[in-house]
């Protein structure tokens, strides 16, 4: 049926199409500018949740909390040796006490830290693969009988709040996305209205000398997807204009800060398909709306 | 080789059998109409302004469906003939609207060129045709004009060339000469009637009876609200020929 799109050269003739018909391409053209960025950020934080998600996943902390400092070095040697050799664990790196001060400071201040209160012990473990909650499970009971006051703790539990919030962007973002695509058929409905309201007396005409339903529709089809087409493809060029800007300065900004920002290659491939969705959409309507049009005349 | 009478030929074009037309809720529109048009015959149709002229053209031109009666035509029951058939019907019915409804953004040229357009045949095949028409009309100069570039005289002329131009079976124009100079409307008449010899039923509806004699061999109905009007009933089975001269 879209195919209807390619019509022979004379009957194109029935319909002007040389000119845009109004402001409707430029609505659409603007309306789809915004609809694609947020369609992109979206993407973009979907990408870095999900990469971000799955390194953090695979990342713990073991935590032994004794006070005698010998005692302490002792039990984190002792886990250290343990953890080597457990299976499915790429690194286990632990941390010396004076190191883990260095990362405790700035939150305790360094006053409460020189009153001599202990230090955890800490061991960074990552794994080979995420790891499945019975595993961890016994891994725990396996580290408990090494040292009674250990804590296994995902990376990812730190990081739960700003996945909370990174979550709520992307509804947020999703929500967006879904009211510009329903102000964007709106914009097309009202599109195909004006178009159909403009040609009116031209469709009663071709009616009355025998033209049929469907001659009416592909007219307008094309008429109407024209005008999408141009205005889908000026907001996809805005956009990727301000995505291909906003990507270079994301790559000279301070590397490591945003190192798992990255719009992906299949991110470009659904924000192409929207204006391309928008215009079938656009089709659609017109067909429809036109059909209907002329089933109110015998 | 078998005879074959005469009349057995003259299948009627249009056949209303007590056609009746109610818009809405209202009184009827058209009451009790019963005629046959034949073949190549010339019919004026007369009455007051809103007895109901146009719409019985409407009617004809099946733009509209009757609320009660019958109507053939071209030998099929156009009451009952599904949706999807009408357009093929209507490519052999020629319309010359009152306003003409010329396509404001088409030119002369392809203006005229729309039934055939819509009929589905090729561009080359259409130039001459078309070009031939301008001619005949006096417009081959204008050929790249919009309507609203032509004098209400040229508009009407191209209205006319645009409802012959596919060779239809019928003819139909609504007071084609409501708004021309009489030297205008004789001219338009006898292009009319030229169409007529060339077998077309013509059908002009027409408030101005003075015409009636401008046409030799034409018929009249009188429509007189909404009832087919003739005291001497000449105009029910079969039509009899009423003959105007001056
Ligand atoms: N679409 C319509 N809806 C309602 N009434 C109509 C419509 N068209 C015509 N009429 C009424 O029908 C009557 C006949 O109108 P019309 O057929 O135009 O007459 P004429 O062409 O002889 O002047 C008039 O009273 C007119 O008001
Ligand atoms: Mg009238």
């Amino acid at each position: 049926m879209l195919l209807d799109f390619a019509l022979p050269a004379h009957d194109r003739k029935l319909i002007p199409e040389g000119r845009l018909s109004g402001p409707m391409p430029w609505v659409i053209a603007i309306i789809l500018f915004l609809t694609l960025l947020v369609a992109a950020s979206g993407l973009t934080l979907a990408h870095a949740a999900q990469q971000g998600g799955q390194d953090l996943a695979r990342q713990f902390t073991v935590q032994i909390i004794v006070t005698d400092p010998f005692e302490r070095a002792a039990k984190r040697a002792e886990v250290t040796q343990y953890l080597r050799q457990v299976d499915g664990i790429r690194s286990v790196e632990p941390l010396s006490d004076a190191s883990v001060r260095k990362l405790i400071e700035p939150v305790l201040g360094a006053d409460i830290l020189d009153a001599d209160i202990p230090v955890p012990a800490l061991i960074d473990v990552r794994f080979v693969h995420a790891q499945a909650q019975a595993n961890l499970r016994t891994l725990r009971a396996s580290l408990r009988r090494i040292a009674p006051d250990v804590r296994l703790d995902p990376h990812s539990a730190w990081m739960a709040p700003f996945y909370r919030l990174m979550h709520m962007l992307l509804v947020l973002a999703g929500t967006v996305f879904l009211l510009l695509m329903a102000a964007t058929s709106a914009v097309v409905i009202l599109a195909v209205r004006s178009t159909l309201n403009t040609h009116r007396g031209t469709l009663e005409i071709m009616h009355l000398m025998g033209g049929t339903d469907l001659q009416a529709a592909r007219l307008f089809q094309r008429r109407v997807a024209l005008d999408a087409l141009w205005g889908g493809f000026v907001g996809f060029c805005a956009a990727a204009f301000v995505m291909a800007t906003l990507s270079d300065q994301l790559a000279a900004a301070e590397p490591s800060l945003l190192a798992g920002v990255a719009f992906p290659v299949y991110g470009w491939i659904i924000l192409a398909l929207i204006p391309l969705a928008v215009t079938a959409l656009a089709m659609l309507m017109a067909r429809f709306t036109v059909i209907s049009a002329l089933k109110k005349m015998l | 080789m078998r005879f074959v009478p005469f009349l057995a030929l003259m299948q009627s074009v249009v056949e209303f059998d007590n056609v009746g037309l109610r818009y809405g809720t209202g009184a009827e529109t058209l009451t009790d109409l019963s005629f046959t048009l034949y073949p190549g015959s010339f019919y004026f149709m007369t009455g007051a302004s809103g007895a109901g002229k146009t719409s019985l053209l409407k009617l004809l031109y099946l733009a509209h469906r009757p609320s009660r009666g019958a109507i053939r035509i071209f030998g099929h029951d156009a009451i009952t003939l599904p949706r999807n058939r009408l357009p093929g019907f209507r490519r052999r019915i020629g319309v010359v609207f009152q306003d003409f409804r010329l396509v404001p953004h088409l030119s002369t040229f392809d203006n005229i060129a729309l039934p055939l357009r819509i009929a589905g045949i090729a561009e080359r095949e259409l130039r001459g045709p078309v070009a031939e028409m301008l001619a005949w009309i006096g417009l081959s100069e204008r050929a790249d004009a919009r309507p609203a570039m032509l004098s209400g005289g040229e508009q009407q002329r191209v209205a006319i060339a645009r409802a012959v131009i596919g060779r239809p079976e019928i003819l139909v124009a609504d007071e084609p000469t409501g708004n021309v100079d009489p030297e205008m409307a004789l001219r338009l008449l006898q292009l009319f009637s030229a169409l007529n010899k060339l077998g077309t039923t013509v059908v002009v509806a027409t408030h101005d009876i003075h015409l009636l004699r401008d046409v030799e061999g034409a018929q009249m109905m009188r429509l007189d609200n909404g009832r087919l009007s003739d005291p001497t009933g000449s105009l029910r089975y079969p039509p009899k020929p009423l003959v105007l001269r001056n």
